[in-house]
């Protein structure tokens, strides 16, 4: 395997190594089968920010997620939740962690899947206390209403809501988020995305989303981050000056629109292999 | 920024599956029933025609009479059969499970035992028999061992494959709360299983008619299958089909009591029966 030299950060966005970040990983590389996957990653999430990854298929971003949430070990560098180590940050609860497919438990109501994994997490917490947090995570996700459903009952985006409200029931202070709109329709996507900002500006959660949606990570994030391919590297970071709250209509603001295209240029430049550092 | 931004949202619902309506269901049992009626006339026809001797192939008619004259004895038969059967089947699924649920807790002990099993399974077991009653004598016993030999696999198998069917995202969610893997076995893999299962289960329940069956012909002084046996040796073939049309009986009342436990267990089930 050869290592390549560790590159400069010039260039970045200033937020690198900020006092206030709540992720910070640096120099993470991951060897898998032989293949150096992810190369001398280097990434700071601000407390309460939103941030997205994004990259063509191949690129290493869902690893990376993994990575930051202690599901995989970096071959090399380090990775540091509020000062602690992603293990240690996820055994307290503090890591939320929701993927592209909702997961939930198809014998189990809507109100008892949003309490589940926080019943695993503590069990101290009695069969009511459970049920009225997995009750007050559905009225945040907007489906208060649905906590005697079963899954079969909801649709795809009502179920990805469950499995929001239950990442959101151990009060994590990062969310973790692999494509989690990826399976939706794109009407659905929208109001989940806008559901998702609004959920972030009430609860003041740390978001990192990963999407290959371009409109998505502009309309939600506060900064993103492109990743290339062969290695799976961060080629290029945009912040996302548009002013919070933001709604759909975001979309139709000529700022909205030249990030588009800026960040459809820097997704162009990154599937070339190699990496021109 | 509106309070309640989540209400006006057009998500549609799915429908509801309990649709079915009582005359779909006779109406895809009709054909079945004049098919059966219209085998039976002729058979009846076939044998009278063509004077077929009553202890080569026995007219419905005459097994009929048959089942009437004897049915005393055939329903204490009978009574004998289903609890070998009934005991059988339960001792095969708590067994079944057990071995699924060793398999897939303890890895070592797993990797040595499924092996075994598989191995075990290419075993013609109706041929062990006459080892059990040679064994366990002409009671209970006997049969209640081939039966479990014959009718376990299913469960464990469908049961295993269950179990090691729980989705990856899923067992890394439990993972990042930090999960035991016995807190990971019994509120995820065994409940997720319980589908497959109650499919294995249904098949364990007719493999445990066949295996009381075969244990009663190895040696018994009871049951279906002793009176099968019996009855042959005296050419009394209209009271071997009496029997064979009880033993069916049986085997229909317990592959539905299956089924009924089926939809108590896991309402929640995707139902394959949808049209």
């Amino acid at each position: 395997m050869r290592m390549e030299p560790i590159r400069p950060a010039g260039g970045r966005p200033a937020h690198i190594r900020h006092d206030d970040d709540l992720i910070s990983a640096k120099g993470v590389s991951v060897v898998m089968a032989r293949q150096l996957v992810l190369q001398n990653i280097d990434l700071s999430v601000p407390k309460g920010s939103f941030v997205s990854l994004i990259g063509p298929s191949g690129c290493g971003k869902s690893t990376l997620l993994k990575v930051l949430a202690g599901l995989a070990n970096p071959t090399s560098g380090s990775v540091s939740i509020a000062g602690l180590s992603p293990g240690e940050a996820a055994r307290k609860r503090m890591i939320g962690l929701v993927f592209q497919d909702a997961n939930l438990l198809p014998w189990k109501n809507a109100v008892d899947n949003a309490s589940m994994l926080l019943g695993i997490a503590d069990k101290s917490l009695s069969r009511a206390q459970l049920k009225a947090r997995g009750q007050e995570m559905l009225e945040l996700v907007g489906l208060g209403d649905s906590a005697h459903k079963r899954p079969h009952e909801l649709s795809g985006g009502m179920r990805q809501r469950v499995a929001i409200a239950r990442a959101l029931a151990l009060d994590p202070a990062v969310l973790l988020m692999d494509e989690p709109f990826g399976a939706l329709d794109a009407i659905t996507r929208d109001q989940m995305g806008q559901s998702l900002l609004e959920i972030w500006q009430r609860t003041g959660k740390t978001i990192v989303l990963v999407t290959h949606s371009i409109d998505e990570a502009i309309h939600l994030s506060r900064h993103v981050h492109v990743l290339g391919i062969k290695p799976g590297r961060i080629t290029e970071s945009l912040d996302i000056g548009l002013p919070y709250p933001r709604d759909l209509s975001v979309t139709e603001d000529p700022e909205f629109v030249r990030l588009v295209v800026q960040l459809r240029m820097m997704l162009r430049a990154s599937h070339q292999p190699g990496g021109a550092s | 920024m509106s309070d309640q931004p989540f209400t006006n949202l057009s998500e549609s619902r799915p429908e509801s599956r309990l649709a079915s309506s009582w005359s779909a269901a006779t109406g895809s049992w009709l054909p079945a029933v004049i098919l059966l009626l219209a085998t039976i006339m002729a058979w009846e026809a076939v044998v009278r025609i063509f004077a077929i001797s009553a202890f080569i192939i026995p007219a419905p008619s005459e097994i009929a009479q048959s089942l009437v004259a004897q049915w005393a004895t055939l329903m204490q038969a009978t009574l004998v059969t289903a609890g070998e059967i009934l005991f059988g089947f339960l001792v095969s699924v708590v067994v079944g499970i057990a071995i699924a649920l060793v398999i897939v807790r303890f890895d070592w002990l797993g990797r040595a035992l499924y092996p075994l099993v598989v191995l075990f399974q290419n075993v013609p077991k109706v041929a062990l028999a006459p080892i059990f009653i040679l064994w366990f004598g002409y009671g209970l016993a006997p049969k209640i061992g081939l039966i479990l030999v014959i009718a376990f696999f299913p469960v464990t198998l469908s049961m295993l494959a269950g179990m090691q069917s729980v989705d990856r995202s899923l067992l890394s969610l439990m993972n990042s709360v930090g999960a035991s893997r016995t807190q990971i076995l019994f509120r995820i893999r065994v409940p997720h299983s319980l589908p497959n299962l109650m499919a294995g289960t249904k098949i364990a329940a007719t493999l445990s008619v066949i295996g009381a069956i075969v244990g009663e012909f190895a040696g018994a002084s009871d049951g279906l299958g002793y009176v099968i046996q019996f009855a042959s040796t005296q050419l009394d073939t209209a009271l071997v089909f009496a029997a064979l049309l009880l033993v069916s009986v049986l085997g229909i009342a317990f592959y539905y009591a299956a089924e009924i436990l089926e939809r108590i267990v896991v309402p929640w089930a995707p139902k394959f029966s949808q049209s």
